[in-house]
């Protein structure tokens, strides 16, 4: 197995003792103070995470119309200065990733999972679509939480929620994946630790992977690799709101025949009543159809065990029922986010 | 009371008389992450050493401990089911989970300073 990487923080989490976990071939940080108290900063005030693993490519403006042929949204006729994220498909409308796109005026950033940057980069190769590969000479933070905008508004110009901005040292959008309000910020290496001693300096606390991931469940968005994966389309994955690219797109017939005949799996939002955990990999079954847990973990705002389930088709009934180390454990289907 | 002894599984326990308490280590506490429910047994079961007596589900993984000895387990303790966080903060101390009455003495647990050596 090869070395894992590092990013340029890797000393600085090291120092700040934090718990190291190997993540896409990365050395990365799992938390600092432990994942729940991570949560809450986050939920209550403001917490900043290093996501300098995830791939960073520099596209040009004169290949938009061939990038929009690759994802299921309409980036083509997306106002400059705004982000937008998307899904890349498969010619059988299959998730190859999803990302993020900040659009300017003159380039386009794409932002896309660590574990997926190669496919990428592979994927752009094979389309003819040229990039310049930026994930080793920066960093990428994301400031998030409920402070985080009255608090990052004293060091950058904060643009509108889903927007992008830039200036001599940040490349930036009001973006995120925890379900609160923040930047993602790209920054040159050598600006990166300063970036962060403000941050800390206004009480931004330092947090990990582990409270991204309870994060961003709990604000019911999917990561790659359970929610999303090379078997699983936009619509499968009731991401039918993104699929607003206006002209053909690779994959489009396939997932315009889903959409119309419904055949499909469906994954479901399922919390439970019971103190135990249904993790990724548990099989559950409303009424007569199957499914398996693709993420499972507490809420901790709510208090109690939530995750998402792929059913092999359309669950009629709300009662679900897990096998937990060969207990059947019941649990609700829910048509509503976690959280209001 | 004897010394604290711990087991390969990384469960404690301290042995009194007939009686032993038993918990998880620091490092366990540590690598499961924040620990956000449990499940006890019930006071009265019958348990063979090596069986799974407790069920802890943390933020990173779900983990069990297992019985050191041949047990009948005669207390609980019952404010983990509120405070679950209690093994996190004083795995050794306030995070005990049950207490069991001795079927058959086998105190071959490792001493602190072996524990050690078995996790470093």
């Amino acid at each position: 197995m090869s070395e894992l990487k590092t990013t340029s923080l890797y000393e600085f989490h090291l120092n700040k003792n934090s718990k190291m976990i190997d993540f896409a071939g990365w050395s990365m940080p799992f938390s600092y103070d432990g994942t729940l108290k991570e949560h809450n900063y986050v939920r209550q005030s403001a917490g900043y995470f290093d996501v300098s693993h995830m791939g960073r490519l520099r596209l040009s403006y004169s290949q938009i119309e061939d990038i929009n042929y690759l994802i299921c949204s309409e980036l083509n006729e997306l106002d400059n200065t705004k982000a937008l994220y998307s899904i890349f498909t498969s010619d059988t409308g299959t998730a190859i990733d999803d990302v993020i796109f900040w659009k300017f005026e003159d380039d386009l950033i794409l932002i896309c999972n660590a574990s997926n940057t190669s496919k990428i980069k592979n994927h752009l190769d094979t389309n003819s679509i040229n990039y310049e590969d930026l994930t080793d000479e920066t960093d990428l933070i994301a400031v998030q939480g409920n402070k985080a905008i009255s608090i990052i508004e004293e060091m950058m110009v904060i643009p509108n929620k889903f927007s992008t901005s830039k200036d001599s040292k940040y490349i930036y959008a009001r973006t995120g994946y925890t379900g609160e309000d923040g930047v993602e910020v790209m920054l040159d290496q050598k600006d990166t630790l300063k970036f962060i001693q403000q941050l800390e300096a206004k009480g931004v606390m330092p947090c990990g992977l582990g409270s991204r991931d309870t994060l961003r469940l709990e604000a019911s968005l999917p990561l790659y690799g359970f929610e999303l994966t090379d078997d699983i389309t936009p619509v499968e994955a009731g991401l039918k709101w993104t699929l607003s690219n206006k002209s053909d797109y690779m994959g489009k017939s396939v997932i315009e025949e889903q959409i119309n005949s419904k055949q499909h799996k469906y994954l479901k939002r399922f919390k439970l009543n019971a103190k135990q955990i249904a993790r990724t990999g548990t099989v559950c079954k409303a009424g007569n159809i199957n499914g398996i847990v693709t993420s499972g973990n507490i809420s901790p705002i709510l208090g109690y065990p939530i995750g998402f389930a792929m059913f092999e088709t359309n669950p009629s009934d709300n009662l679900v029922e897990f096998d937990i180390r060969g207990n059947l454990i019941e649990g609700n289907l829910l048509d509503k986010r976690f959280l209001s | 009371m004897s010394e604290t002894k711990y087991l390969e599984t990384h469960e404690w326990y301290i042995v009194d008389g007939d009686n032993f308490t038993v918990g998880i280590s620091d490092f366990a506490q540590g690598e499961l992450g924040d620990i956000v429910f449990i499940t006890l047994p019930e006071v009265g079961q019958e348990f063979n050493k090596g069986d799974a007596i407790v069920e802890v589900e943390a933020t990173k993984t779900v983990a069990e401990a297992y019985a050191p000895m041949n047990c009948v387990i005669t207390e609980v303790n019952s404010n983990l089911e509120a405070e679950p966080e209690l093994i996190n903060s004083d795995p050794v101390g306030d995070g005990w989970m049950v207490k069991a009455e001795i079927k058959e003495m086998d105190d071959s647990g490792m001493t602190y300073q072996e524990y050690e050596s078995f996790i470093s």
